[in-house]
Formats: C-alpha cells, structure tokens, sequence
C-alpha cells in the first residue's frame, strides 16, 4: 500500500504479509520466475555477473542493517569481509577444515569481531565510532598480511573448491544458484529484522538514543546486537567469497573495498533494504559498464591505461553526485515518483486543515 | 639522539597535515579524509610548476602553495558548501569521493610513476648536524620550522584578531554567526584554504625531501589518528598527539616490525578512543554533537 | 509605509509539506509588533522566512514577498539582510558558548558602542572575560539581545523571549525591550508564546493559527478580546468553563471566517 494512498491495513494478516499487494506480488513472481530462468538463456558472462551482485548485495544489506538501520557508522566492513575469508583460508591451509566446519566457525569470529567493535559503540558516537571501526579495519589487516608473511603466502592462499553433501562446487552455474539463494535469505531476514521489535529498537535508537532509552530500550544490547548480527552476516558473505573465489589475499581487502559498500547503501538509499539491492547492483555493475561502453566507442585493441583510473574515477564521481543531489539514493528517486503519482494532479500534500 | 630527531620530524609532517583535520573540523564537523590527497596534489603542484613555469624554488614553492590553498576555497564551494544542513557522515563520504577523484585525476595526468621534484630545482638536500651527534636533512629541518611557525601563526591569529575571533565564533554555531551578520560561508572557505594551505606545504616538503607518487594520501590517514589523539579540534593538543604518534611509530620500526609501524598510529588511536575518547585535549562535548 | 510588509507568503518544507499559507503582516516603524499562536502554528516557520533561515531546513518560501524597507528581500542569504538591519534573536543557540562575553560581542560587532550594552544590561558587564557557557538563561537571552544590538539592527525580530525564564526575568527582558523602542527607536517583532507578557509592551499583535492568521489588531485590542483571552490569556471574564463544544464551534467558525 502505497505511502499516502489512504487505504490502510484493517487485519493483522494483511499487517503481516511480507508482500501486500497485487503489483508487488506479481513482481516478486515475475522477479523468481526470471531469476530461475536466467540460466537458460543468459551468457556464463552475464551469469558470473549477476552471481557477483548477488554476493554485493549479502555484504551491502549487512552494513545497511549496521548504518542504515541502527545507525552506527562503520568504515570496518571490509574488515569483517577480510576475517571472514581469513578464517576459511587459514582453517583449510592448516588443518583442511570441511565447508561445515569452516563456515560456522567465520561467523563466530565474526560475532567476535563485532562484538570488540561494538564495545567501543557504547561510548562512542558517529565519526568517533567511524574512526574507531576503520582503525579495527587496519588492524584485521596487518594481522592477515602477518600470515600471509608469517607463512611464506606472500601473493595469498589458495582455497580448494568445498564439497557439501557430496557435491562439489565449481562451475559457475552452481555459484550461481548458490549465492542468489545467499542473497534471497538475507534479503529476507533484512526485511523481517526491519519490521521486527529489534528493528524498530535499532531505528529508535538511530533517530534518537536518548529518547530510545527512555522508552525502555536496552541501547547497549541493541547496538552490540546490530554489530553482532552485521558482522556475522559479513564474515559469511568473506567466506563465501574465499570459496568463490578460491583464492585469499590481503590486498583483496583494502579500504577501498569498504567504500564500495558504503557507496552501495548511498547510492541505493540509506536505511532501505531495496536501496541496498539497487545500490549494490549499481556499484558492482558500472565498471563493466564502463567497458562496454569503452568498447563499443573504440573496438579491438588493448585496454588503455587510462581505463582503470577512468572507472574508479566515475565511481568517485557518481558517490559524490549523488550525496549532493540525491541523499536518500535511487529509493529516493522512486519514492518521489511513487508520490507524485499518488498525488497527481496535486503539486503538495495539501495544508493540514484544522481539526 | 637520532631516534629523538627522528620522531621531531615525523610529528612536524604530522602536524603540517593535523592542522588541516582540526581547521576543516572545527569550521564544519567534518573529518576531510581527502587531506592527504589534497596534501599530494601540492606536491604535483610543485613538480608542475617546476617542469612548466619555472626551475626556480622561489617562483615554484609560492605557486604550489597558492595553488593548494585555492584548491581548499574550491573544495568548499563546490562540495563542502552543498552539504551544509545534510548529516556529517554523507559530507564526510563526499571528502572521501574527492580524495578518490584527486588520485585519479593526478594519475590520469602523471601516471602511478615516482617523481622527484628537488632534482628538477636543481637542489641538494645536505644533511645538517645537531648537537649531540645526531643528523637530519636540511627539508627535514625546514619541516620542523614550518610546522612550528604555521602552529605559532594560526593560535596567534584565532585568538586575537577580530577575523579569528568570528572565525571561532562560525565554528562553533553557524546559523548563529549568519544571524549576526559573518559570512561563514567566506570563513568557512578560509578554514579550508589553511587547511590545504597547510597541506600543500606538507605535500611540498615531502615530495622534495622523499618522493611523488600518488599513494601520497596514505600519509593522511595516518595523520587522522594524531588529530584524534591530540582531540579533534584542538590546535594545541595536536603538537602532544602528533609526538606521541610519531615515538610509538619510531619506536616500532626499530625494534619491532616495520609492518607493525604502518599500524602503529591506528593503535595509537583505538588506545585513546577507549581510554579518551575525545583525545587529549579536545572538548568533550564533541562526543554529543556529532 | 511600514519598514516590513510581509505579503500573502507561503512556505512548503521539504518540497511536500506546507507549514504557513498566505501570511500578510506589517511592522510599521519604531513599534513592537507580537506574532501570538501555539506550538506548531508556523510563528518561528513566518520568522525564518522574513530573516532567510529556510534553506537548513530544507524549506522554501513559494509564493508571496517579503518587502523590508521598500525592497523585496525574499530569499536573500542572511548575512545580506543583516547588513540592511535586519536581525533575529533565535529561540535557541543564541550565543557562542565557547567563546567569552567579550568574544561574543566583538564577534557580531560592526561598529556599535559595547558600553552602551553594559549600560542596558549591567548583569553582564561583571562577566566580561567568563565563558558565554557559563551564563544562566536570562543573561544568556541579554547577550543575545546585546550581540543582536550590536550589528546596528533597524528590525529586530526576537523569537520566544520568555521562553523557559522566571516571571521576574521575562518582566525585566520585556522592559529592556520596551526601552529599545523608546530609547534608540527600535522597530522589533516579537514572536511570543506568553501573550500576556507580550501584550503589555506591544503596540498591535497577530494571532497565528495552522498556518493562517486568524486574527489582527492594537495590542489593546486583543487584551480586551473574548477569544484571545480564552485561548491565550486563560480564564475568560463571563463564563468560566466553556465545554468542548463550544471550543469545537469556536475553531469551525474561525476556520470558515477568519
């Protein structure tokens, strides 16, 4: 039900329904039915790219839940991704860990990690907190690169393709599958925390943590558990990405990487879990866009030099533009539609009559 | 003796690029993470001018450094300016799309190569003996004086003249300055001119004393950790964060692990976020506002 | 011909949600003029659009003029007006509290006679070199109203004098304000909660209501009002304790007519 439409919700099913009307309905169907039908007609190109947005999308939603939702600036992320990854590269280098053992055990040095992180949360606020989370960043980072140099693995490790219940993952058909499923779940639970008593609890304490803790909401518990649940989330998604990658190296995960994702929720609209999915799909795509583009001006030959600067430069460009014109990201260009359409022929909402 | 002078130096660059953290944050509660960006595109401003205008350091170093301080004026009215009344997270992320844009551009014009100003000026850098036996170059001793007299000016100017006076005045509530009839936006410019001021002039003496290349901008991240260890808007406690940065670092790197020293400073300042917060000699109240 | 003429203006924040419609006011010079209304009637909304604060908030003057002086100075960034003697004394964060008394008096001067401050306000000639932090509400609102003097203000427009002050402050303030007109010819609009208070000293008011202007006349005049006196003053002089009924008629009849 649109926003501002009039028509409201009038029994706790309806209230309750993770999709509430028609037009959502069909396009959630049309979304599964084309995402299952992707393989069949899509080149193994443009599936390895939707299987890149997808593990995008599970690492964006993660630090939307932590910034957008509850509030809490991080520039750790790629942090929490590069622990993740370490965890299963160390684990199966050392002691050959199955896929079993080594994912639960990135999620728990997940919650760790976000759990010291989110110590610090309780005391400090905003840039301080930023400040804090990327000093975590760099911290994870030396640790990795001391392994790496510890160990003799000066380029990174090596990660075998992992078998579950007998089947070996490999092909860029099964990635696929798997990570749009990774993705479908935690859009899932992003959507349900959203609408739940802890994210209500987490958006509380965002707007105002005073007036949230006089409410009766245990700040410091939520905001350890807004660390704890977007870490957890993010090791998994740098585990699977160790897996999908088959390879771990430091440099994988440098502070750019943390900017990208910021730049996903930005981009996308902060707060928002299809702000994150747009954002993501976005960030992950312009490059290759940029080469097709690139391609089509000036066919054959080699890639330029400039080419690398230019993408990275159009990403700078693109962040910064849409920062300064249009905050609330590409939701808020489709929520602006959505209410002019509502409102047509109207210009404003009009002036609130007295009562 | 020499490990003394060493860390004198390191925390003179330290504070030439903390100055701009503390101006840029005190005018406008945003931590500028494209300060060490800023702070090498005045060293390619130095190696421009010194390749195209003229070989001359007393031509070249002013012409680098106008250019530094322009590119901060620039920077505010262009991206600072726009941001005002959107949260200090979005105007922060917009300094980091700058420092990214900087890089690409210097890249796209200089490529990734190493350069080396001083020899293009036609200058040495002879070393200078210090009493007690130690030895420094002669830029690292410039570092040191310029960072002291930059110190020494900019408290000077914010607490006696009337321009320093509304210029602390604007920092602390703008609406409120604009409502007495100051132009934050022109002071506001100002604070970000100094800071890159400032920049450049760290950016100058590091190329022409090491080198050129556009990872320059690591150095300010760096520098971040010793404005907040110092406290973010406060001058004086730069001078203390910026030693103590500098002695941990040095420290590291001779009987540690060179790796190690790269995170030093970042240590330095997840130490002080637990014990201080809001550093050394920052306001504490700074903790609530942003 | 009155020094501001504010003409039928409209004010929408966030591109979606108007606060005031069709305000038209006048401040004829050397006169206090009161801007009455509850919570949320748009008073600070009508203030900030006159002294050009909109723009931090996201919000946008659409339609109507705002003629000070002759001269329409609708949009004009606020360090301009100030400049032409037009200056607001904010509701809130009205001084610099990190700077000190003397700091802040220097920081807003252009030109004015800081002993002639201490002469209005001796409270703060003693607390010259302390900290504006320090200083309790009342001399807090005297700094404010100092630092306004200060910028040599033709208008001054002061929103919530009284606001969170004693009765024994509030009478003094309101008596600085009164010796602002009489003795330096001051033209002030006072947005003011306390309507008593503000009455008293104003030489014609306006009562804001949703938006709108619902009612205008000499101070005088609205002292002596039925209405005014029920909704603003409290305790109306024939009958005590009208039911919600009748309050419900009266806001019908006012939004049909006024």
């Amino acid at each position: 039900m649109a926003h501002g439409s009039g028509y409201f919700k009038t029994t706790y099913e309806a209230d309750m329904a993770l999709v509430d009307t028609r037009l959502r309905r069909l396009t959630l169907a049309a979304l599964v039915v084309l995402l299952a039908a992707l393989p069949r007609v899509a080149s193994p190109f443009s599936l390895e790219l939707v299987t890149q947005t997808a593990l995008a999308a599970v690492g964006a939603l993660a630090l939307n839940v932590l910034t957008g939702l509850a509030g809490q600036i991080s520039l750790g992320h790629a942090g929490f991704l590069c622990a993740g990854a370490f965890t299963v590269g160390i684990l199966v280098e050392s002691v050959k860990a199955p896929p079993l053992v080594t994912l639960p055990a990135a999620a728990l040095v997940g919650a760790l990690l976000g759990t010291l992180v989110g110590v610090p949360s309780l005391r400090l606020k905003g840039l301080y907190l930023a400040l804090g989370t990327l000093a975590m960043h760099f911290v994870v980072l030396y640790a990795a690169s001391e392994y790496q140099a510890r160990w003799g693995f000066n380029t990174g490790v090596s990660v075998p393709a992992p078998t579950i219940a007998g089947i070996r993952f490999r092909s860029g058909l099964q990635w696929y599958y798997v990570l749009v499923a990774f993705a479908a779940l935690t859009t899932l639970l992003s959507v349900n925390l959203t609408r739940s008593r802890v994210g209500r609890a987490w958006m509380a304490i965002r707007d105002r943590e005073i007036a949230a803790a006089s409410l009766g909401i245990a700040v410091a518990r939520y905001k350890l558990l807004a660390f704890v649940a977007s870490s957890v989330v993010t090791a998994l998604a740098g585990a699977v990405w160790a897996y999908y990658r088959s390879f771990v190296s430091v440099e994988a995960f440098s502070f750019f990487v943390t900017i990208e994702f910021i730049a996903m929720i930005v981009i996308g609209g902060m707060g928002s879990t299809l702000g994150a999915l747009l954002g993501a799909s976005f960030v992950t795509l312009l490059p290759y866009g940029i080469d097709a583009v690139v391609g089509a001006l000036a066919p054959g030959g080699a890639a330029p030099y400039w080419l690398f600067p230019l993408k990275f430069g159009a990403f700078g460009l693109l962040m910064a533009l849409f920062l300064l014109f249009e905050p609330l990201g590409l939701v808020g260009i489709w929520r602006r539609a959505r209410t002019w359409i509502v409102l047509w022929p109207l210009r404003y909402a009009p002036l609130r009559s007295a009562r | 003796m020499q490990a003394v002078a060493g860390v004198v130096v390191l925390a003179s660059l330290y504070v030439l690029l903390g100055v701009g953290y503390v101006l840029v944050y005190r005018a406008s509660r945003v931590l500028n993470l494209a300060q060490g960006d800023l702070m090498m595109v005045g060293g390619y401003a130095l190696f421009a001018a010194v390749t195209t205008v003229s070989a001359s350091p007393l031509i070249a170093v002013p012409l680098a450094l106008a250019v530094g301080a322009a590119a901060g004026v620039v920077v505010y009215a262009l991206l600072m300016r726009p941001m005002a009344g959107h949260p200090v997270f979005a105007a922060v992320l917009v300094t980091v799309s700058l420092g990214i844009l900087l890089r690409v551009a210097v890249v796209l014009v200089y490529t990734d190569q190493a350069r080396y100003p001083l020899p293009a000026m036609d200058l040495g850098n002879p070393p200078v003996r210090l009493p007690g036996g130690a030895a420094v170059s002669t830029l690292d001793a410039l570092t040191v004086i310029s960072a002291a007299a930059l110190l020494a000016g900019l408290l000077a100017f914010l607490r006696l003249s009337r321009l320093g006076i509304r210029m602390r005045a604007a920092a602390e509530r703008p609406l409120l300055a604009a409502q007495r009839g100051i132009d934050f936006h022109a002071l506001f410019a100002l604070s970000w001119a100094l800071a890159s001021f400032a920049g450049a002039l760290a950016g100058v003496l590091y190329a022409s004393n090491v080198r050129l290349d556009p990872s320059l901008g690591i150095l300010g991240l760096k520098a971040f950790a010793v404005a907040l260890v110092g406290g973010l808007d406060s001058l004086g406690g730069l001078v203390a964060g910026a030693l103590i940065v500098a002695t941990v670092e040095v420290l590291t790197i001779r009987h540690v692990n060179p790796l190690l020293s790269d995170v030093s400073p970042f240590l330095c300042l997840l130490a002080m976020l637990l014990v201080r917060p809001w550093g050394l000699w920052g306001t504490r109240e700074e903790l609530e506002r942003v | 011909m009155s020094l501001l003429d504010v003409r039928t203006i409209e004010v929408v924040y966030h591109r979606a949600a108007t606060a005031v419609q069709g305000i038209t006011l006048q401040v004829p010079a050397g006169r206090i003029v009161t801007l009455l209304g509850p919570n949320g009637a748009g008073k600070t909304t009508t203030l900030r659009a006159i002294s050009g604060f909109l723009d931090a908030d996201d919000a946008r003057v659409t339609d109507g003029d705002v003629i000070f002086d002759g001269e329409a100075v609708t949009g004009w960034l606020p360090h301009r007006l100030v400049r032409r003697g037009l200056v607001l004394v904010p509701e809130r964060e009205k001084i610099f509290e990190t700077l000190t008394v003397m700091e802040n008096l220097q920081a807003c001067r252009r030109g004015g006679d800081l002993d002639a401050i201490f002469t209005y306000f001796p409270q703060l000639a003693g607390r010259r070199r302390q900290l504006a932090g320090y200083l309790s509400g009342g001399e807090r609102q005297m700094l404010a109203l100092g630092g306004a003097l200060l910028c040599q203000p033709r208008l001054l427009l002061v929103d919530e004098l009284s606001l969170g002050l004693a009765p024994i402050v509030v009478r003094t303030l309101m008596e600085a304000v009164r010796r602002l007109r009489d003795e330096l010819g001051l033209t002030i609009l006072l947005v003011e909660q306390n309507a008593a208070a503000a009455l008293e000293i104003a030489d014609h008011g306006y009562v804001i209501e949703n938006g709108r202007i619902v009612h205008e006349g000499a101070a005088a005049d609205l002292l002596a009002h039925e209405d005014v006196r029920e909704f603003y003053l409290g305790g109306a002089r024939s009958r005590a304790g009208r039911t919600y009924r009748d309050v419900k008629q009266y806001r019908r009849r006012r939004r049909w007519f006024a």
